[in-house]
């Protein structure tokens, strides 16, 4: 297992370059004046601080001259200035707690809900509340998040009152709650359904019925021997939504105002701040390839068929 | 290890992250101080050094420049200046109040803001508000088209003792009072130069409130003011301000409305909201600037005044404010609303609302062919006053293709520049300081970078050339003038002066706007 996890770790190496040049690329290729940007609106530069800024930011240099000169400090440790002037480390340090909060308690809402959704589901395969369930997750599947993010918002922040509106004041939980819900969604449906599939799967299995033969009771033969087994692919799709919800920090705290690693994205991609976009996304994509990695390895110790190597 | 295991160990994950996170939650605030809190946009906290800010709300609490523009009068007063005198405007002698300091406790001399306006000068520092002094003698040296500059101070600015600066432009500009008001030109203590980077982010002003705490630190989204124990002019009411940056004015109308907030700007389709919401505790905020569409004088098709007059003529003004902004703007009819210094005259005549006349006009100058095109940048009230506009002119003037086209600020306005835009642009303008003279300058002076239209007259150039050159009160009727030139040769028609709104919590009192709309912070009283 140790083996194979390094060679794992191996691979996320050209994984990890790749991904730096094509968000660097896309960051390079987005339309309009960095520098314009930077004045913001209704305030035009000098000509000689355009110069001096497009010199700083190495502007100028072909795309190549720019993503050899960003690489060869990434190697040596420095991320960069970001174009407000702090170190992209810096940025980092500060927004990876507020990241972490937000993408627990949203990974922890799709895990217990979708997990609950879909077992009660298959369970009542047929019935009402297996109906409301695909119903109600098709609905969601259909609904853009900010669109669930600014009803939240009116509804539970400003009508109700239950939930702060924004930013972190509260501290965890209660400022993560309904973020963390609205950011749920982004791979709750797919867990729930995956989960009624998995359970409808077991259900008819021959350890099942054996198992009540034996006439074990209901309950434990549906944890024991139904949940477990049916949790093994729900598993591996949990990695993958971690994926879903790290890009989706993006949209939501930029929204809720939390500053995070995605609100520093939603922040510098107008600026086109390619130092902080470049550095914070290789993070995400190296925290997604990571988590992936230690779910493969979850696998064969909650399915001991599975042998990796 | 068992499944149970597993979710075991993810709860106690959690545990702890619920445990480190515990103390940054809910900063406690001690007994009988006063505080409260503001929303901002991002923008306001993107810098904080006087070259490098935007002028904002922020800015005025934290830096007192040379002068201020007095809200009701709309003249220029001394503030950390004793004063400011001059006889031909080219040539000017700054004298300051003794006893300023800054909030380490150095005195406020003449050395601090010629400190401070030549690290803003200088070129290879690269500060944003650089261009603002241009006015003044030696920038070019320290401005060179190529290279490194020869000067690292402007020949201009002269330390005669600690309490008197002389000032040399390279032409008169009897308006310098007024520039001086912006916190560009605020000055900077000694401490600053060791560290500019940590002073953007924890500036020591000499205003009414200096920063508390870390100061705008990497990622942060909200900073705390704290009163100047000794601050020489009207001193704050509240101890404590919090100061919390958002996106945009709707997310902080958000937070003002679940009660997190004190007070915040509302612009846009949430002024209606707020109207009805917060009825007497929403002020307005008539903000110094204008909404026109400019027409592309490079355009063969618009080289007729007359077809520029026919489609001035066309725009119901009235209606656009009443129904799409629900009465939350000024219909212009002039250049410049009442709010700006010298603003509020009814200088364009082809502002009213006459679709015969227009007709008419359009008729003379041969008529159109051929399909018309509009633009303006991404902005949800733009874009609605851009259709309405474009529907007006398609009923009024009988032009059967019209089409609008937006694009992001940073595409369009060197889009602009390069004469690459085939249609009349809808954009918003500002004036840099609060004075017709500055609004004129940027939208007609065939060198300003804001001149998008390519209007290009010497007459105009004349009369705000004189301007420059006169009196107070002379240099006042001699933008007039100009300003009515431009407006009758038309290259842009104004269509309203956008209007804001200010809503605050029953918390606070004595709200009022401060020339950029946002709110006076000093002035915000609690309880």
């Amino acid at each position: 297992m140790g083996k194979y996890a390094l060679h794992r770790l191996l691979m996320a190496l050209p994984v990890l370059l790749g991904t730096t040049f094509l968000i660097y690329l896309a960051v390079y290729a987005l339309p309009g004046d960095p520098i314009q940007a930077l004045a913001g609106p209704n305030r035009a530069l000098s000509p000689s601080v355009e110069q001096a800024l497009r010199e700083r930011f190495h502007l100028d240099d072909p795309l190549l001259v720019q993503y050899g000169s960003y690489l060869k400090g990434l190697l040596s440790g420095d991320l960069g200035m970001s174009f407000a002037g702090r170190p992209v480390s810096e940025v980092i340090a500060a927004s990876w707690p507020v990241t972490f909060q937000l993408g627990v308690t949203a990974w922890l809402f799709m895990t217990v809900l979708g997990v609950l959704l879909g077992t009660v589901a298959g369970l009542r395969r047929g019935r009402l509340a297996d109906a409301l369930v695909l119903g109600g997750t098709t609905v969601v599947m259909g609904v853009p998040f900010f669109v669930v993010a600014y009803v939240a918002q009116i509804v539970l922040g400003v009508n109700l009152g239950w939930l702060p509106v924004s930013g972190t004041d509260a501290g965890w939980p209660l400022a993560y709650v309904m973020p963390g819900l609205v950011l749920a969604l982004y791979g709750l449906p797919q867990v729930a359904r995956l989960t009624r599939t998995s359970v409808l799967d077991n259900l008819n299995a021959d350890h099942v019925d054996t198992a009540t033969a034996k006439g074990l009771r209901p309950r434990a033969v549906v944890v024991r021997h139904v949940l477990r087994n049916s949790l093994i692919p729900v598993v591996s799709l949990l990695g993958v939504s971690l994926g879903y919800l790290l890009s989706g920090t993006v949209l939501i705290e930029g929204i809720f105002n939390l500053p995070g690693l995605g609100y520093q994205i939603f922040t510098a991609i107008p600026q086109h701040d390619g130092p902080v976009v470049v550095g914070v996304g290789t993070l995400l994509v190296l925290v997604f390839l990571l988590v992936n990695l230690l779910v493969d390895l979850l696998y064969g110790i909650l399915d001991p068929r599975i042998r990796l190597g | 290890m068992s499944v149970k295991k597993v979710l075991g160990a993810a709860a106690l994950a959690v545990a702890l992250t619920a445990c480190s996170s515990g103390g940054s939650g809910g900063a406690g605030t001690p007994q009988g101080e006063k505080s409260f809190s503001v929303g901002v946009t991002t923008y306001f906290l993107s810098h904080l050094t006087p070259g490098r800010s935007v002028a904002s709300n922020v800015d005025y609490a934290l830096f007192t420049p040379l002068t201020t523009v007095d809200a009701t009068s709309g003249k220029a007063v001394n503030a950390v200046a004793e004063s400011i005198e001059t006889d031909d405007n080219v040539t000017w002698t700054v004298k300051i109040k003794p006893g300023w300091t800054f909030h380490n406790g150095e005195q406020v001399t003449a050395q601090s803001f010629a400190d401070s306006w030549n690290a803003t000068a200088y070129a290879p520092n690269a500060f944003e508000n650089n261009f603002m002094f241009a006015p003044f003698k030696g920038y070019a040296e320290l401005n060179p088209a190529d290279g490194k500059p020869s000067e690292k101070t402007l020949s201009g600015v002269e330390v005669v003792d600690p309490a008197t600066l002389k000032i040399t432009l390279t032409k008169p500009l009897s308006l310098l009072p007024y520039v001086l008001a912006q916190t560009a030109f605020a000055p900077m203590p000694k401490a600053a130069f060791a560290d500019l980077p940590g002073f953007d982010r924890k500036p020591i002003g000499n205003g009414p409130y200096q920063l508390d705490g870390e100061g705008l630190a990497a990622g942060v989204t909200k900073v705390a003011l704290r009163k100047f124990g000794g601050y020489q002019g009207q001193a704050g009411d509240a101890d404590r301000i919090e100061v919390k940056s958002y996106q945009d004015e709707a997310a902080s109308y958000r937070d003002l409305q679940a009660g997190a907030l004190d007070v915040s700007l509302v612009t846009g389709n949430n002024l209606t909201d707020a109207a009805a919401r917060f009825k007497d505790r929403l002020v307005r905020v008539p903000f110094p600037a204008v909404i026109y569409l400019g027409f592309p004088l490079w355009d063969k098709r618009f080289s007729d005044v007359k077809v520029r007059q026919a489609f001035a003529h066309a725009i119901d003004r009235e209606t656009i404010v009443k129904s799409l902004l629900r009465g939350f703007g000024q219909p212009a009819t002039g250049l410049a609303g009442a709010s700006v210094p010298g603003g509020g005259a009814a200088d364009c005549a082809a502002c009213s609302y006459d679709p015969a006349k227009a007709k008419a006009l359009l008729a003379e100058a041969g008529g159109w062919s051929g399909p018309l095109k509009l633009w303006t940048y991404q902005d949800p009230v733009n874009t609605v006053v851009l259709e309405a506009v474009g529907n007006q002119l398609r009923a009024n003037l009988g032009i059967e293709t019209v089409t609008t086209q937006t694009q992001p600020v940073d595409q369009l306005y060197p889009n602009l520049a390069a004469k690459k835009i085939d249609g009349p642009v809808l954009l918003y303008m500002g004036a840099g300081y609060p004075h017709l003279y500055a609004l004129a300058d940027q939208l007609f002076t065939k060198t300003s970078a804001s001149n998008v239209t390519g209007y290009d007259s010497p007459e105009f150039a004349k009369l705000m050339a004189d301007a420059a050159k006169a009196g107070q009160e002379e240099a006042m009727g001699l933008t007039q003038r100009a300003a009515k030139l431009a407006m009758d040769g038309l290259p842009l028609t104004p269509l309203f002066q956008p209007v804001g709104g200010l809503a605050y919590s029953t918390r606070v009192s004595g709200v009022k706007p401060e020339f950029l709309g946002a709110a006076v912070l000093s002035a915000v009283k609690v309880g």
